[in-house]
């Protein structure tokens, strides 16, 4: 049964329940957590493939946020993609054995997200959405995109992993992109 | 791109996904640090690579970790220093914050139920003398007012006080006691104080108002315990005038006349 409270929650923007935790309000913790939880297990895993790890660096992203939640301008980005951001870099560091990226503090990386993830039905629509158009790509684009986003890789360490001319991945990961943006941004 | 805007609009998205070799990416970073414009684009371009993340398998996180998350929160309140100690995830990895309240409440809770039940069986107790209490007032109110009543009807000029005695001639095997009535006519009130041995098992006494016309009336049945009083009070019928007051022997319970020997007799004289 879900609870008034829960419902309150629910409804709660992002930014009001950034204003709780700057007043220490666990609660409001605890329900940008139920909020956006998944989402960062899930892309955590897929970068890191290692759930224990994967969870240590969810765990300490909430952290930062309860700790720093003063910090963050709700005015300027959105807190989903901060914590998205976030999440990636972090795992990419971890992967890649590398001391966390600079920029992670939450009034440096300014993230805006044009979709409101806010609800779990947008965010399910989001995924659908983006899958299909990952799926739509070229499978090179796509296999290209994925080493990005998902492995870190830059254009050559790309071309370097496929064998692929150092060009052709560019210019696989510039079409990618354009293509992302036109079909998940129009 | 050094010290100029970006070429291309998708130059944001290559730098936000990390796609760009160092020498690209330094000098994205030189220009856009100080570039307002770029500055927003950049932060656009973030978000347009941050939903990437959706295209993974959703992996739920333990229910562990938010718990480990809410404890390692509430450490940090109650501790200086606010330090990102690692909280080891609860290895059954059930519950959550839900769960840690609810181990926090649970003996609470519990010591609650527990002084709850106790208060409620002391207040039943002090329920049960406070019916206790009312029962004994009200037995002894009824005392005081019979007391009372006999005080007054003592004190009553027109009081008549009537010793009841055995007959004389009676049977050798007939009890022998005596008593004495306090019989108010106007007040048509009447006191028995008496003393007999115990009636026979299955006998009673039974106290008559002989009245000056028509049967004797029943005042009232009694067994007398060996050794002890019996005392009787009673309200008598409207327009009875008695002329004489007797104990008789009955049968256990009484009878509606008089069936038996009369063991004591009262004139009014």
């Amino acid at each position: 049964m879900v609870t008034a409270e829960k419902r309150a929650e629910l409804k709660a923007t992002d930014a009001a329940l950034i204003d709780r935790i700057v007043q220490r309000d666990e609660s409001a913790l605890a329900a940008l957590y139920d909020r956006y939880a998944s989402i960062l297990s899930s892309v955590l895993n897929r970068i890191l493939r290692d759930t224990q790890a994967a969870e240590e660096i969810l765990q300490d992203i909430f952290y930062q946020l309860w700790r720093n939640a003063g910090q963050f301008d709700s005015s300027r980005g959105s807190l989903s993609g901060w914590l998205l951001v976030i999440a990636r870099n972090r795992a990419i560091s971890r992967l890649r054995r590398h001391n966390p990226a600079s920029g992670e503090e939450l009034g440096e990386n300014t993230v805006v997200v044009a979709s409101n993830l806010e609800s779990s039905v947008a965010q399910q629509q989001l995924m659908a959405k983006v899958k299909s158009a990952l799926g739509n790509l070229p499978k090179e684009q796509r296999a290209a995109i994925e080493l990005a986003y998902f492995e870190g890789l830059t254009h050559s360490e790309i071309a370097q992993r496929t064998g692929d001319p150092l060009g052709t991945v560019k210019t696989r990961l510039r079409s990618a992109v354009e293509t992302l943006k036109r079909d998940l941004h129009p | 791109m050094s010290g100029e805007h970006p070429t291309r609009a998708e130059d944001f998205d290559l730098y936000a996904l990390g796609a760009l070799d160092d020498a690209e990416r330094l000098a994205f970073e030189s220009h856009v640090g100080s570039c307002a414009d770029c500055t927003e684009k950049l932060a656009a371009a973030r978000g347009r690579m941050a939903i990437l993340a959706f295209a993974a398998t959703p992996v739920a996180p333990s229910p562990g970790v938010k718990e480990s998350l809410m404890r390692q929160v509430i450490a940090s309140a109650e501790g200086p220093g606010g330090s990102v100690a690692r909280v080891q995830p609860d290895p059954a990895g059930a519950g959550g914050v839900f769960a840690r309240w609810w181990a926090m409440l649970l003996p609470v809770a519990g010591a609650f139920a527990l002084a709850t039940i106790l208060l409620w069986l002391h207040n039943e107790q002090l329920d049960r003398q406070l019916a206790d209490l009312h029962n004994t007032i009200a037995q002894q109110k009824q005392e005081l007012a019979e007391t009372r009543h006999q005080a007054d009807l003592i004190a009553a000029r027109e009081t008549l006080v009537i010793p009841l005695s055995a007959q004389k001639g009676a049977p050798e095997d007939h009890p022998e006691g005596h008593a004495r009535v306090l019989y108010n006519a106007k007040e048509g009130m009447m006191t028995y104080d008496g003393w007999l041995p115990a009636a026979p098992a299955d006998k009673s006494y039974q106290l008559w108002l002989v009245p000056t016309n028509g049967a004797p009336i029943s005042a009232g049945v009694f067994n007398p315990q060996n050794g002890e009083m019996s005392h009787m009070m009673m309200k008598l019928p409207a327009g009875v005038t008695a002329k004489e007051f007797a104990v008789s022997l009955e049968p256990a319970g009484g009878m509606p006349h008089p069936t038996g020997p009369m063991i004591l007799l009262g004139p009014i004289t």
